[in-house]
């Protein structure tokens, strides 16, 4: 063969496959629109944390592990559900106590023994087709999902419904298999929930789980525009008749399109929304947000000024594995706690940026509220006897004194006020303590040889940090290893990429990560403790259900949960049997609670503005949680 | 073999400047033995220092001074890359003289092997051996691992010269003399491949040193351990370039710059010294 | 022609049990993972919603069903087998029930389209200027280049890009960072479509031919500084013949059956994508792809893309050692 016309083959039969596939591969999806069809003034461009959408067409959520996109829009604004419980205040007027009525027309009914419960539905409410929502729908969802598994919900309908039915168009019924008080959480969006199935369309379908779902029905005030086949982004379009969904008659919904893109890394994103070309970011670095912050001063932050991160309500902890035998006396997990120096790990981790809690109950949303300043005096006084003193360890100034550190490099940006300065960096920690914690870790039997302590049968008393592998976890569990290694415990941090599998099977010996996660405005505590309960603890080894990663077994704490079982999510009762927790595990130390999850959410007043934030506090701007999606009511174009 | 080197760097101004850019890296890396400060811990001093007098590469947002962090990378990359080029030369020299020197049905079995680990597409192979190994997966275990993938191309080499010297009279000599195959291939014809050996080990040392840089920039190391590749993923995990930390980046390229630069001129002008055409046909690797 | 035929016969059994052995290895690999797809599934779902643990443990039990990982490994082997032979590599675990192969289609294009574009563009512009600074050996202009391409091309890879990153996107914004193509274009053949995939291709594909194309410009030109001091190069200028016609006809033509070589491997080599350009500028293709698959434990997958990578390396092997006699009649097919 001639050399050239072989390689001129190549070359032209190279492209010609891969312009042919380009174009087989786009072909599918839809007409995407000119770019005047997207003023800015009329649309919100949003980041989605998500990587590549693997499955872009899919767009039915009712199917788990699909590879779909979840916070791409669709659970944003297309599903809805029967109540929403935002994790900050809620908009005001428009919900009680953080909790919305969204499909709901009230709040739940149980019966005296919470065997069963009744919800009344809204009237008037209409899919995007234009079809009725009723109590149908509502049925539907339960009784297809029961009978479906590899369905999302299929686990817990089986377990919980005994029956469901509509007693008319707009009321449901519900009986349960045993007495519940928080059965309606299946149906209160916290992130997410149980969405609601459009009931004429998927009964059309003879396999749920094959149905694609596109382009979706939707029960929100918007609907699917384009997107792109690669799976990196999503237009929705403002519905005509937006009043006729649940979140339009909160409010008008102000852009007609919101633009969700999602692969985008770190610093593209930074470098995207300088450019203009994203409203909201889900999270940037630390070190990134200060600096986009001091550039541009139309771009904002949960807080005015620093630590400008939304504080998520879920506790970051050093979480000790019960069922390994150096953790099973208390007297080592506070001597572990009092090791620890607040000032350092707000530092690493958060660049100051942390919002410390000394309890069990995150900072946030409306706990502070609730727990942290109730019980603030409680902690100054609280005592602690280390077998050879007894020591208050408690330092509500933590908060001040880490203001203070980070003034010089922030100035005016750090609050002055004391309770502006409470709220942003936490009511207090414990204060370093290496002598109470040597007493205690001497009372329970360790020796020091050196600087190394040892345990009783003569082995160096260390264990390994389990770590994730980037982001501010990474960074706190690194310097929290290198702390107790410092005053002589063999830690030391491991990074590993599948902390979630390893957590959950009980296989690590200390772990960084998060065992309490709240409704955030609500003082309900029930979304993490209920799975405390002995009763779900695994044996090693075995997987466990989420959130009691240590695998703390106290039939004090038993006693608790089933008292909150069997009251009402709104009793007043509620706190103080909350409080009755945060006390026990003050005394068990089962983890060290650290600090809240804050996440860089930014957002940017260049084409929009009306973002919530620390002083109006009605929604979280966290992207990807569904309850976001309430800030589109409230923001207006800035032109 | 000292003469050839004093040759090159008289008349080879490549080998020359290669020389001498590798030196000074050496020179830096060994300075870590001397580290006053223990690079694995976190805020150890001042973050976000610009260059200076005291912090002669500034200090990086982890609170870690960077002359100190970037020798003890240097040092650990190095090693790497010696441990990897030394371990797949050994395979690729006994592969190679092996096949070459008996031929027949061994030569078409290792030629096989061959193939298959040529066809293995080697990235994913190392990410799912993160995986499996998890925090067992230090620099000796992924040394050994890429060297296990880095000598195909090389054995390949060594073998066509190999078949050359099988024909050649000393061979026929040295078989009448009684010598036995380990011997011929270890005191005849290794003499002749060594050339190629020491051209070849710097070209593997770029490429593993390189594939742990791409390992390490998504995180697939244990990143704890201060290399080339996990510098720059902390330096990325920190948005150093975008948030004006420059020196964090900037630097370390540099040095990178420097070391690749000086490995690569010496293997050219080693290779070119030797025979041109025996560094084409390693490009594909 | 007979010996050649027998060649060709032996190299095709060589290349099949080449692939056979290089899947099989892979599927051991994969199925050593200790990433179960099932719990990667379930962490999505339970760590959002208030699942109970009999609401958990009953999910899991259906998804080990439907996905098959309940199942023996050499069951499993041996169905994996059955459905590749009959072109299925069946549905991915972490976008189920779609095909994996549906996945690798998608992905491949655009890997295809940059990868082979940039590797084609830097193999002629690298080898030509090669050829050209090897013939003008004392030209200053290809001096100075010679210096730049040597000191671009060992910088990792990963610097480059990036460095073209913060350049073209931050301090002068003037080309896309992210994606294949804009939002508001229609998928097509249609010019708006193909100038925004263009130049959403310029920064990646830079940054390829950058990084590569000093290899290919210092190989040819050490090779054409070898065969311009053959004596038929001198019998030819002694002759008179036109000195364009001795660079591409005699010079280039000798020099380049080696390259070709190299470049048949190169494309190969493509199949597997290059995961740190898809990263730095979030372009889609094959080497995110394979990493999320190795992420979610997703190994029908990891072996869907891991099939075609091996497969497109061998047969380029193959080919290379199919071609090699007929360009150069040195080589005998022994």
């Amino acid at each position: 063969m001639d050399r050239r016309s072989f390689m001129l083959g190549t070359a032209a039969g190279a492209l010609m496959i891969s312009a042919k596939g380009l174009a087989f591969a786009q072909e599918a999806e839809g007409t995407a629109p000119d770019l005047n069809q997207f003023p800015r003034n009329e649309t919100v461009i949003v980041h989605n944390p998500e990587g590549v959408i693997r499955n872009p067409a899919w767009f039915n959520p009712w199917v788990v592990g699909s590879g779909a996109g979840t916070s791409n829009g669709t659970h944003n604004l297309t599903t809805d559900t029967l109540w929403f419980i935002d994790p900050d205040a809620g908009i005001e007027g428009a919900s009680d106590n953080a909790v919305y009525n969204s499909l709901a027309d009230g709040p739940w009914e149980y019966n005296a023994d919470f065997t069963e419960m009744t919800v009344k539905l809204k009237q008037g409410i209409k899919w995007s087709d234009g079809v009725d929502f009723t109590a149908a729908d509502v049925v539907y969802t339960v009784e297809k999902q029961k009978a479906t598994p590899g369905t999302p919900y299929n686990g817990a309908f089986t377990a919980q419904v005994k029956s469901v039915e509509a007693t008319d168009d707009y009321t449901v019924h519900f009986v349960l298999n045993a007495a519940n008080s928080r059965f309606h959480a299946l149906f209160s969006v916290r992130w997410t929930a149980a969405w609601i199935m459009p009931k004429h369309i998927m009964e059309a379908q003879e396999d749920i789980l094959t149905f694609a779902n596109n382009p979706p029905v939707s029960l929100g005030p918007y609907t699917l525009h384009s997107f792109d086949p690669n799976g990196t982004w999503y237009i929705w379009e403002k519905r005509a008749d937006w009043d006729k969904t649940a979140m339009g008659m909160v409010g008008e919904p102000k852009p007609k399109y919101i633009i969700y893109r999602n692969n985008i890394s770190t610093d593209n994103r930074l470098i995207e929304m300088r450019n203009g070309n994203l409203d909201m970011v889900h999270d940037l670095t630390p070190e990134g947000t200060f600096s986009i912050v001091q550039q541009d001063p139309q771009i904002q932050g949960w807080f005015p000024g620093f630590p400008y991160a939304h504080p998520d309500p879920t506790l970051v902890m050093a979480i000790f594995n019960h069922q390994n035998p150096k953790f099973q006396d208390k007297r080592i997990r506070w001597a572990l706690a009092l090791m620890l120096d607040a000032r350092a790990m707000s530092m690493a981790s958060y660049r100051g940026a942390a919002t410390l809690s000394a309890i069990s109950v995150p900072p946030t949303g409306t706990h502070p509220r609730d727990y942290h300043g109730p019980l603030q005096e409680f902690l100054t006084n609280y005592e602690i006897d280390t077998g050879t003193s007894k020591v208050k360890p408690y330092d509500p100034t933590i908060g001040m004194q880490i203001a203070e550190m980070v003034r010089p490099q922030f100035g005016d940006a750090v609050p002055t006020d004391e309770t502006a300065i409470r709220n942003a960096f936490g009511y207090g920690w414990w204060k370093q303590n290496i002598a109470a914690a040597e007493e205690l870790l001497t009372a329970a039997g360790l020796t020091k040889n050196g600087n190394q302590w040892m345990q009783a049968d003569g082995t160096p008393f260390g264990f390994s940090v389990m770590v994730p592998q980037e982001g501010v976890v990474n960074r706190l569990g690194v310097i929290i290893a290198q702390t107790w290694a410092q005053n002589g415990i063999a830690a030391e941090a491991e990074v590993a990429s599948d902390t979630w599998d390893r957590q959950r099977v009980g296989n690590y010996e200390c772990n960084i990560a998060w065992a309490v996660e709240t409704w955030g405005g609500h003082p309900d505590l029930s979304f993490f403790l209920d799975s405390y309960h002995s009763a779900y603890v695994a044996e090693p080894g075995k997987s466990q259900p989420d959130r009691n990663w240590m695998r703390w077994k106290d039939p004090r704490l038993d006693e608790i949960i089933e008292k909150i079982r069997g009251i009402d999510f709104n009793d007043p009762k509620g706190i103080e049997y909350g409080t009755d927790f945060v006390k026990l595990h003050l005394e068990e130390m089962p983890n060290i609670p650290i600090m809240a999850y804050n996440v860089f959410s930014i957002q940017s007043n260049r084409f929009w503005t009306g973002w919530p934030n620390a002083e109006n506090n009605y929604a979280n701007p966290v992207t990807n949680w569904s309850n976001g999606r309430y800030i589109f009511t409230q923001i207006t174009p800035v032109a | 073999m000292f003469a050839v080197f004093r040759d090159l760097i008289r008349y080879n101004i490549e080998f020359a400047i290669g020389m001498v850019l590798v030196s000074i890296i050496v020179v830096f890396s060994a300075l870590s033995y001397f580290s006053p400060v223990d690079t694995t811990l976190i805020y150890m001093t001042i973050p976000d220092q610009p260059p200076s007098p005291q912090f002669w590469f500034g200090t990086n947002s982890r609170g870690q001074d960077m002359f100190w962090q970037l020798s003890a990378a240097f040092k650990n990359s190095l090693i790497f890359g010696i441990t990897v080029a030394v371990l797949s030369r050994i395979i690729s020299i006994a592969v190679g003289l092996t096949a070459g020197y008996v031929g027949g049905w061994v030569d078409r079995v290792l030629m096989f092997i061959n193939d298959i680990f040529v066809s293995v597409p080697i990235f994913p192979i190392l990410v799912l051996f993160y995986f499996v190994l998890r925090s067992n997966m230090d620099s000796l275990t992924l040394a050994l691992i890429m060297a296990a993938f880095g000598w195909p191309f090389d054995a390949r080499l060594i073998r066509s010269v190999a078949l050359g010297l099988k024909h050649r009279e000393f061979t026929r000599h040295a078989v009448f003399a009684g010598m036995n195959t380990r011997k011929v291939l270890l005191e005849e014809h290794l003499p002749y491949v060594m050339p190629i050996v020491f051209a070849t080990f710097m070209n593997n040392m770029l490429w593993s040193i390189g594939l742990e840089v791409t390992l390490a920039v998504l995180g697939f190391t244990n990143i704890n351990q201060p290399t080339i590749g996990t510098v720059l993923y902390w330096a990325n995990s920190h948005s150093a370039m975008v948030v004006g930390t420059w020196w964090w980046i900037v630097i370390p390229v540099i040095l990178i710059v420097m070391t690749f630069l000086g490995l690569f001129l010496l293997a050219v002008s080693m290779n070119e010294y030797i025979d041109p055409r025996s560094r084409l046909r390693r490009m594909g690797a | 022609m007979n010996s050649y035929l027998w060649f060709v016969g032996k190299r095709t059994l060589q290349m099949l049990a080449v692939i056979f052995c290089g899947i099989s290895a892979t599927f051991l690999v994969t199925h050593l993972s200790p990433i179960d797809p099932v719990e990667q599934v379930l962490g999505r779902l339970s760590a959002r919603a208030n699942l109970s643990p009999e609401a958990i443990a009953s999910t899991r039990a259906a998804l080990s069903e439907m996905y098959g990982t309940g199942q023996p490994i050499l069951a499993q082997y041996f169905s994996f087998w059955t459905r590749l032979l009959r072109g299925d590599l069946g549905p991915s675990l972490m976008a189920f029930p779609t095909p994996a192969m549906t996945l690798v289609l998608r992905a491949m294009p655009w890997t295809l389209g940059l990868l082979v574009s940039a590797t084609l563009i830097t193999f002629v512009v690298g080898n030509l200027l090669g050829a050209l600074a090897g013939y003008n050996q004392n030209n200053r202009f290809f001096k100075i280049f010679g210096i730049v391409a040597m000191g671009i091309q060992p910088i990792p890879y990963y610097v480059v890009a990036f460095i073209l990153l913060i350049i073209f996107g931050f301090l002068w914004p003037v080309l896309p960072i992210s994606g294949g193509f804009a939002m508001d274009v229609t998928p097509g053949w249609n010019w708006p479509y193909i100038s925004s995939v263009l130049q959403h291709a310029i920064l990646p594909g830079a940054s390829v031919v950058l990084v590569g194309f000093g290899g290919w410009f210092i190989g040819m030109r050490a090779l054409v500084s070898n065969i311009v001091n053959d004596d038929y190069v001198t019998y030819a200028e002694l002759a008179g013949v036109k000195k364009s016609t001795i660079v591409g006809g005699y010079v280039i033509r000798n020099a380049v059956v080696p390259q070709l070589t190299a470049l048949a491997m190169a494309l190969g080599g493509v199949f597997s994508g290059t995961v740190i350009t898809e990263q730095v500028f979030n372009y889609p293709g094959l080497g995110s792809l394979l990493i999320d698959a190795v992420n979610a434990g997703d190994y029908a997958l990891v072996l869907a893309v891991s099939t075609v990578s091996i497969t497109a390396v061998a047969v380029a092997i193959f080919i290379v050692d199919l071609l090699h006699p007929l360009l150069d009649p040195r080589v005998r097919t022994e």
